[in-house]
């Protein structure tokens, strides 16, 4: 099963040289490239419609907050600066910057330990090591926020956003030790021998070699783990209690009432948080893909 | 697959130690240990905050655990009640399972067939292009799943939503406009909608990686032998980057079956609406808003072990791939 399937033969009939009489080649080109244009069209509309709409809604007057028209009639920022002195937005965006610095080197850290372990060591159990990795990134964060609520509340850490980042550290190191396990793994082990023969300790070589090598990949996890943090919103909801404390992915929940919804602000808000995280896709989009094939977790 | 790094060591690696480290420690025992140390740091975290947590939250779904023992810290155990009374509830059978699993279903099936079409539509556009349609999609995939869940909210909102507003222009619905939350197949339908906006990038970008190892050879032989587009895809394509298929199925599966944000964050769904509840929001709802922690873990041992039969068979299939050498 793990080889490609060989070429599988369509079962059609043997070779038989006629072929189905051609259309004039022309038009057959023609009619394929306005199929692919249409497509493209069609994808590009459902795609970017919902962040098209998002920033348009949020750039609308403040006095008619928020706009359902598909063009903006008046474009301002009102909603954006509303969001952001008025609204307490600012405060959100700090907690969540700190939560999230916190993950990145925690997890970078962390992962780097791990990966060098696993990349370069055979050492028994080390298969299991794996397979715990990959099965814990499986479990349903809907069934840790119960003991981890608890958890939290008798080491009175309920409120506190360095709490919330450990456990943030917690979710995305699976993730980050399977992918950075492959940057690792790419470095020719040629480079470290020949530290060793230059008389270099492990640590040394470590830090001096073996880091300097891995950068891009901890660039690639540590925008990984920084998503999943500016992102989580289950245990943030759970944790924080205090408005000061919140993360943008639960401050956002202010703006939003059943019947009153302040449609401008939400808007407004939503495409702030939403910036630094297309910014960063952009940039890793590559690394990410081959470390989500190899690895499990969506951001 | 696409050709990742190659992960193998080189054959030199066991066993023989590099020409003399200049340690106090024998470098055989360095070499033993040196491993463990390394991954001491990032076990004890996983250790203390994932697997610590799940066997908690299995003891607790054996108890009756309220309020009261929070603040008290006493255990109530009531053994299997919690799972017996999970088990014999019809608004399990009547609501909440159908909701998480024709959800999944559709939403899966959605996410993979939009995904591939999206792929192979990449494959046949030229560089340029195809640089361009992917950093949009990319857009879709970027959006934070909150963020997102508020625009579709905005976009069928009952009173200014931008569907209401087209449905009515074109005299498919009255003044009185319609709720699509209160009901809870359109309730999920707008999730479906959301998820597969939200996950098709993912499967399109790694399904194309796929298609792009396929040998043009292939195709060219598939012609000669008087293949359609359509024998060209299911016999030469669909065999050929199986694996690929196997991986997005099965982690889109994982991913949608705990939905939470998505479907909480709607109106109805933190509560107001017990019709459109799936596992992961129900476990939620029992622990934290009816402060009855116990039956709330039980259904959240359920929603695991669902996630675990799924992770089993998703290992086996990288198993297959040689990943883990």
């Amino acid at each position: 099963m793990s080889r490609p399937a060989a070429p599988a033969a369509p079962d059609a009939p043997g070779k038989r040289s006629t072929r189905t009489p051609p259309r004039p080649r022309r038009y057959r080109r023609a009619a394929g490239t306005a199929w692919r244009a249409l497509g493209v069209a069609v994808v590009l509309a459902f795609t970017l419609f919902p962040a098209y709409f998002m920033v348009v809604s949020g750039l609308s007057e403040r006095a008619v907050s928020g706009t359902d028209a598909l063009l903006p009639r008046s474009v301002s920022l009102d909603n954006f600066t509303y969001v952001l002195t008025e609204a307490g937005f600012l405060t959100y965006l700090r907690n969540s910057l700190l939560v999230a610095l916190i993950t990145v080197v925690g997890s970078a850290l962390l992962a780097l330990f791990a990966a060098t372990a696993v990349a370069r060591f055979r050492f028994r159990l080390r298969t299991s090591v794996l397979i715990m990795v990959l099965i814990v990134q499986m479990v349903p964060l809907e069934a840790l926020v119960i003991p981890l609520f608890l958890q939290a509340s008798d080491l009175r850490m309920l409120n506190s956003l360095i709490g919330l980042s450990i456990v943030y550290i917690a979710m995305s190191l699976p993730f980050a030790i399977w992918m950075l396990r492959g940057f690792v793994a790419a470095i020719p082990v040629e480079v470290e021998e020949a530290a060793y023969i230059d008389g270099a300790s492990w640590p040394r070589m470590f830090w001096s070699v073996l880091f300097p090598l891995v950068a891009p990949g901890l660039v690639a996890t540590g925008i990984f783990s920084f998503i999943v943090a500016w992102n989580e919103f289950i245990l943030a909801l759970t944790f924080l209690q205090d408005g000061d404390k919140f993360t943008v992915a639960v401050g956002l929940r202010q703006f939003f009432q059943q019947h009153t919804t302040d449609w401008g602000a939400l808007m407004a808000a939503s495409t702030i948080i939403t910036l630094p995280v297309m910014v960063f896709f952009l940039i890793v989009q590559r690394g990410l893909v081959s470390g989500l094939v190899q690895g499990a977790v969506k951001g | 697959m696409s050709a990742a790094v190659d992960t193998r060591p080189p054959a030199a690696r066991d066993g023989r130690p590099p020409p003399r480290p200049r340690t106090r420690v024998p470098a055989r025992t360095l070499r033993r240990w040196l491993p463990w140390g390394l991954l001491a740091p990032g076990l004890l975290v996983i250790g203390a905050l994932l697997l610590f947590p799940l066997g908690r939250v299995v003891w607790l779904s054996f108890q009756d655990y309220t309020l009261r023992n929070i603040y008290t810290g006493e255990t109530n155990y009531n053994w299997g009640a919690n799972y017996v009374e999970l088990l014999t509830e019809p608004y399990l059978w009547r609501v909440v399972l159908p909701n998480t699993v024709v959800f999944a279903v559709f939403a899966v099936g959605g996410t993979v067939v939009v995904g591939t079409l999206v792929a192979l539509l990449l494959r046949s556009l030229g560089r340029v292009s195809r640089t361009i349609v992917i950093s949009c999609v990319m857009v879709a995939w970027a959006m934070p799943a909150v963020s997102g869940t508020y625009v579709w909210i905005w976009i069928f909102d009952v009173d200014r939503g931008v569907v209401r507003h087209a449905l009515t222009s074109l005299g498919l619905l009255g003044p009185d406009g319609f709720n699509w939350f209160a009901d809870r197949v359109s309730f999920y339908a707008i999730v479906v909608l959301n998820v597969i906006h939200h996950g098709f990038p993912f499967v399109a970008v790694t399904v194309l990686a796929g298609l792009l190892t396929i040998p043009r050879e292939l195709y060219e032989a598939a012609v000669l032998d008087g293949a359609g587009a359509w024998q060209r895809f299911w016999y030469v394509t669909v065999p050929t980057i199986r694996p690929v298929f196997a991986v997005v199925t099965i982690l889109s599966t994982i991913w949608d079956f705990k939905v939470f944000a998505q479907v909480y964050l709607m109106p109805g769904g933190s509560g107001g609406n017990q019709e459109v509840f799936n596992l992961g929001v129900w476990s939620y709802i029992r622990s934290f808003s009816h402060q009855s922690y116990g039956m709330g873990s039980a259904i959240a041992v359920m929603l695991t072990l669902l996630l675990l039969a799924i992770t089993i068979v998703y290992v086996r299939a990288l198993f297959r791939e040689d990943e883990l050498r």
